[in-house]
């Protein structure tokens, strides 16, 4: 009972408190945390203005859906966090009568909306939310996007079954089985989940994301995951976000500051990390009932026709389950609100339409939803469109699979093309004809929330509005390298079409068994898929990516990541106290994630470490005279315990003879580098440099980094004789490879030789 | 280590247990949206109905009957707005009507014997009610002869108390100077529907057991029944004659063998019959028209049964009766009196509601769901001709005795109930 006090909006709600006293008996109370923004923009322009929450999905607000899926599970306390436009949300809920939590009959015991001023993901809402520790007991935390009819009793039991058995079992991930067939859901989604899981304990194993314009169609496999013996890989789930958690959950947030999003992040590190945290993470895969997110307008044109299609029940139209909405299911499969006008004449077919909405004869509507009060002129066509609340469409226009947010205005024969978007209070002249590639997307605003100037040649002279460019690149590549941009573009439009966008043909294959490269060359390709991508939505964009794409192949797109992490590994090698490496290990690792490095970028600063190491030893300082190049090396790996491991795992990162020469060859790029950088205060001559490559890569031979294999395929790369320093280096590890490749006879008695040999 | 302690979703059960430390607004809330959401459906929606409206008389403010009239009024057509494919809603509210008119014309004439003949109640129900002694409904009441005892009790009780009471409470009643009952009787009269509403509640609990009863009239040794969809009415029916008679039963279902479940449906009832010693025959509603000759009777029952004797069932079943029809054999549909509506179907009715298409093509069969429009209609409307008897919780019917029915039950104001409903 006194969990009462708690909730601050209940003190105004005398009646609920002996509503507890009927659920004493049940364990605890049952909390659901509402994650209302996404930090992402994938509706712009239209969440300019609105949240994306607050979107009309079949004419109800997105997060009536969620509410009312938390109601219908019997969530008696609900907790919401906003980003942007938080205030627009929290009016909504205040005036709604049925959700407002001063309202008597809301059937939650208490909503709070919290704050997070400074919040910039949603890892940052939920280590807001583990500090204020409200959370009393096993909750459920979905999106404010939700639209859902699932009953989650059974899960919520399984949940607690394992919790019961293993203190451990911390989160259960709702996802929904579409099947392996095309489907709309699974195309809209852009990015395919994968997830390994235990088919007999449904515990995930490994978690990773695929979208269709990475360069690569392998993932790897954990091998951890071979040795838990029986396993799925499933890419046939819809993730609908829906997670039942432990407040354990919210303490491993917390843990790992940098975590950002819930599924790429946490979900794909705590499941990595397992032997870390020891956490047992489980997914609940549903094979009926319904569940999806509205995260794009793809899947917000797919839930719409899933709703019209009644997949949803009972979150159909004619359920009104909005305070004063009277739709009626009528003929011809339309959803129509009392007082919704049609002149004889019109044709509706598989629509709604709501209240105060006239359409005049002659007209022609079919599987579209609009909103109350518009008006349809004569012989207007409206296909499988979106129309907001009080648009206007003139005479004779034509509207297809486009989206007319509120108040738009649309001229007489005016013709919208598919896929376009069009905002807030745009207003378009008569007899317009936008363009259909690529679609127009038009707003009142720009991307920093300014009016634009309108474009008359867009909007027509009477018109207002104005093209909406793609906002900057600074905003959101602090968190998300190249590769990951292609999939927010695929997934920013209406229509998904990976039309004019150079994919490989290559299927995608869960298992890696061939290596591949982590090469930036390979990057370079992706990124050059992209910028085609680019040129499907506007040539502002393809300018952008391209000058990206040449960025990236150009300098180092990690410089921070690079340098601190150089930085670090060089401190640690050069420490006099410490015989450890683990710390530096660690803090590798942090940097690594928080930069979301890549492997290649990886290598390449351990690489460089080692050498600047290396090549330090060789030259008199303060503790230690000028080493010879072999002594050098074997110091620089040797002297700290756990580097040599560090190398090989994290460094060559794989068994494979790819990652191997690799490795070497990023060895043989810091050389180069080094003979560049160090020249001013003590020259590093050339030949030094080349033994200590050769000795280096003896070194990693002798302690198993490198192998034979290895070390003959980076001799083979065209890459290490590239250019004439590159060449001159490759040439000092001759009698190395020499020997190497007559190893196989006399493998056992190499070391002593060799030393011999290289000096 | 029980899961199933803490469910947390929302059903009637636990509304009904939470009407105490709720307000009255929130249950009736709570209700609706139950309703909408469908988690409160079939026959709970009257059960639902009932007891929400006990607690509508039990803890709504009002002084007079016109008032407690009015708010009864109100909540029942939220009621029947919220799920209007749920016609029984409807006829408990105008049950309940009824209810509180006649309690109240008792007490009125109690009072003072014919003096406000002129009253607009008094005008309105005289006519369905000539001897003010009959209560209405009693006649047809699972126990008339315990209502009929405790009329004349509380009869007299109404008098002792209005007598004494402006005597008793001079003061607060000057406050509604025209009102027809005292303040006194609005408590007595308050626990006069009361005790009404619980009854029409024990008839609602009754009258699946009151139609099995009479299973071994209808069901004759040796005959062969089809069983389309069993409800828990028909299943009980079947039941209480297998303790009599030995037949055989053929259970039709439209859903096939789910591959989730081992179980076959209706594998319960099956279990129950044949320890019973009667056959079961289990039919996939497809295969049925070959067994109909074979069949003797045809059993189902009804959602709701319209005043012109066409009824609202589970889909499929028409099917079911067209075949018996062009066979020439009886079409028995189980129907409690409480599911008898007073009016015609509506337009939605008659169209069928629609359910999931989940039913017929699972979601995660992409093509299918991208290709196909699938209306999965749950519901099925009956043609009166197709109906043989219909067998209340009174005793078998025919279609033309059922306005005598409705009369019984329902008062003429009250019958337009449906036509009261406004704006929202």
């Amino acid at each position: 009972m006194s969990k009462q006090g708690r909730g601050r909006a209940a003190a105004g709600k005398a009646k609920k408190p002996a509503k507890a006293g009927a659920d004493e008996k049940s364990e605890d109370i049952f909390q659901a945390v509402i994650l209302a923004d996404s930090f992402q923009d994938r509706f712009r322009p239209f969440t300019l203005e609105t949240p994306r929450c607050l979107l009309p999905l079949v004419n109800n607000p997105v997060i009536e859906y969620t509410l009312e899926f938390l109601a219908s599970n019997g969530v008696q306390e609900v907790f919401i966090y906003c980003g942007a436009h938080s205030e627009n949300i929290e009016r909504y809920i205040h005036e709604s009568t049925r959700w407002s939590p001063a309202s008597a009959i809301s059937p939650f015991s208490s909503l709070e909306f919290i704050r997070v001023s400074d919040a910039h993901s949603i890892g940052d809402f939920l280590r807001d939310l583990d500090k204020r520790g409200i959370i009393t007991g096993d909750f459920v935390l979905v999106h404010g996007d939700l639209v859902s009819n699932i009953q989650l009793d059974a899960a919520l039991a399984k949940h607690r079954a394992r919790r019961e058995a293993n203190r451990d079992a911390c989160m259960t991930v709702v996802v929904r089985s579409v099947g392996d067939q095309p489907h709309r859901a699974a195309k809209a989604r852009g990015i395919t989940p994968v997830f390994v899981v235990d088919p007999t304990t449904g515990r995930c194993l490994q978690y990773e994301e695929m979208h269709p314009l990475q360069s690569e169609h392998y993932l790897d496999l954990d091998p951890a995951v071979f040795a838990h013996g029986e396993f799925e890989v499933r890419t046939d789930l819809v993730d609908c976000g829906i997670d039942i958690c432990t407040p354990d959950v919210l303490a491993l947030w917390s843990e790992s500051f940098d975590y950002e999003l819930p599924r790429k992040n946490f979900l794909h590190g705590v499941l990595k990390d397992w032997e870390l945290n020891g956490k047992l993470l489980y997914a609940e895969i549903l094979e009926d009932g319904y569940a999806a997110r509205a995260t794009s307008l793809q899947m917000y044109d797919c839930i719409s026709r899933d709703v019209l299609e009644r997949w949803t029940l009972p979150f159909v139209p004619d359920s009104n389950l909005m305070h004063g909405q009277t739709y009626k299911r009528v003929k011809d499969g339309n959803y129509v609100e009392d007082h919704a006008h049609s002149e004889r004449g019109a044709k509706v077919t598989q629509s709604v339409v709501g209240r105060g909405t006239t359409i005049k004869a002659g007209s022609v509507i079919s599987g579209s939803i609009i909103g109350r009060r518009c008006k349809v002129g004569k012989n207007v066509r409206i296909e499988n469109s979106y129309i907001w609340n009080d648009a206007v469409i003139g005479d004779g226009a034509s509207v297809v699979h486009s989206v007319l947010a509120g108040s738009v205005v649309v001229g007489a024969h005016c013709r919208i093309p598919e896929g376009s978007l069009i905002s807030y209070n745009v207003h378009i002249d008569s007899g317009i004809q936008l363009p259909s590639k690529p679609p127009a997307r038009i707003s009142l605003l720009t991307d920093d929330g300014q009016l634009a100037p309108t474009d008359a040649s867009l909007v027509g002279p009477g018109g207002t509005g104005a093209l909406y460019e793609v906002a900057a690149d600074e905003e959101d590549s602090d968190n998300e390298d190249g590769a990951n941009r292609d999939p927010a573009i695929l997934q920013s439009s209406l229509i998904y079409s990976l039309e004019g966008l150079n994919l490989s043909t290559s299927s995608i294959s869960t298992l890696a068994s061939e290596q591949d490269d982590y090469d930036t060359d390979n990057d370079n390709i992706s990124l050059a898929g992209s910028a085609q991508a680019g040129d499907y939505f506007n040539s502002k964009a393809r300018d952008r990516l391209s000058s990206f794409a040449s960025d990236e192949s150009g300098s180092k797109p990690d410089g921070d990541f690079h340098t601190d992490a150089v930085h670090g590994l060089v401190d640690a090698l050069r420490a006099d106290d410490s015989t450890d490496f683990d710390s530096a290990k660690l803090e590798f690792m942090g940097l690594r994630l928080a930069n979301n490095a890549s492997d290649s970028a990886m290598r390449r600063a351990i690489a460089v470490a080692f050498a600047r190491r290396a090549a330090e030893l060789t030259r008199p300082g303060p503790g230690h005279g000028a080493l010879e190049p072999t002594r050098a090396a074997a110091e620089a790996l040797t002297s700290k315990k756990g580097a040599v491991k560090f190398v090989k795992e994290v460094g060559v990162g794989g068994d494979g003879v790819a990652q191997q020469a690799e490795f070497a060859l990023a060895l043989q790029r810091a050389l180069v580098l080094l003979l560049g950088e160090k020249k001013e205060e003590d020259p590093l001559e050339a030949g030094r440099a080349g033994a200590l490559l050769a000795a280096l890569l003896q070194q990693l031979y002798n302690r198993d980094v490198l192998e034979e294999e290895g070390i003959l395929a980076w001799w083979a790369d065209q890459r290490a004789g590239e250019s004439e320093r590159m060449g001159a280096l490759r040439e000092k590890c001759r009698v190395l490879v020499e020997w190497l490749e007559n190893a196989d006879e006399e493998e056992s008695s190499g070391e002593e030789e060799e030393e011999e040999e290289d000096e | 280590m029980a899961p199933s302690t803490s469910s947390h979703a929302p059903s009637l059960d636990n509304l009904i247990k939470s009407f105490n430390s709720q307000s009255l607004e929130a249950s009736i809330e709570s209700l609706i949206f139950l309703l909408k959401r469908r988690q409160v459906k079939g026959d709970e929606c009257a059960k639902a109905t009932a007891h929400i409206l006990r607690q509508v008389v039990a803890k709504a403010k009002w002084r007079d009957v016109d008032e407690l009239l009015s708010r009864v009024q109100s909540v029942g057509s939220r009621l029947v707005r919220s799920a209007p494919l749920e016609p029984v809603i409807g006829n408990v509210v105008r049950r309940v009507l009824g209810l509180i008119r006649d309690e109240a014309n008792e007490d009125r004439n109690a009072d003072d014997f014919g003096s406000e003949a002129a009253s607009d109640i008094q005008s309105l129900t005289s006519s369905t009610t000539p001897h003010p002694l009959r209560p209405g409904p009693s006649p047809i009441r699972p126990s008339p002869s315990a209502l009929s005892s405790g009329l004349p009790v509380s009869k007299s009780m109404f008098n002792l108390l209005s007598v004494k009471a402006p005597s008793a409470s001079p003061v607060t009643g000057a406050s509604t100077p025209l009102s027809q009952a005292q303040p006194a009787s609005v408590h007595a009269l308050r626990s006069e529907v009361m005790d009404g509403i619980e009854e029409i509640l024990d008839e609602i609990n009754q009258a699946d057991d009151q139609i099995a009863g009479f299973s071994e009239i209808q069901i004759h040794p040796g005959d062969y029944v089809l069983a389309y969809q069993p409800s828990r009415t028909v299943e009980r029916f079947l039941v209480k004659a297998a303790s009599k008679r030995r037949f055989t039963v053929i259970i039709a279902s439209l859903e096939s063998p789910s591959p989730g479940s081992s179980e076959s449906p209706y594998a319960a009832l099956r279990k129950k019959l044949n320890a019973a010693g009667v056959n079961t025959i289990n039919l996939a509603s497809n295969g049925l028209m070959a067994y109909i000759p074979r069949v003797n009777k045809v059993i189902f029952s009804a959602k709701a049964v319209y005043q012109n004797g066409g009824l609202l069932v589970d889909s499929g079943s028409c099917v079911a009766a067209q075949a018996a029809r062009e066979y020439l054999k009886p079409v028995i549909a189980l129907c409690p009196v409480y599911k008898f509506c007073p009016e015609d179907p509506s337009d939605e009715v008659s169209r069928g509601e629609l359910g999931s298409p989940g039913s017929y093509v699972s979601y995660a069969n992409g093509p299918a769901v991208d290709a196909l429009d699938i209306e999965n209609t749950v519901t099925d409307y009956i043609p009166p001709d197709l109906v043989d008897v219909y067998l209340t919780n009174l005793g078998p019917q025919t279609r033309h005795h059922l306005a005598s029915i409705l009369a019984d039950h329902y008062k003429i104001e009250d019958i337009g109930l449906s036509l009261q409903l406004g704006e929202p």
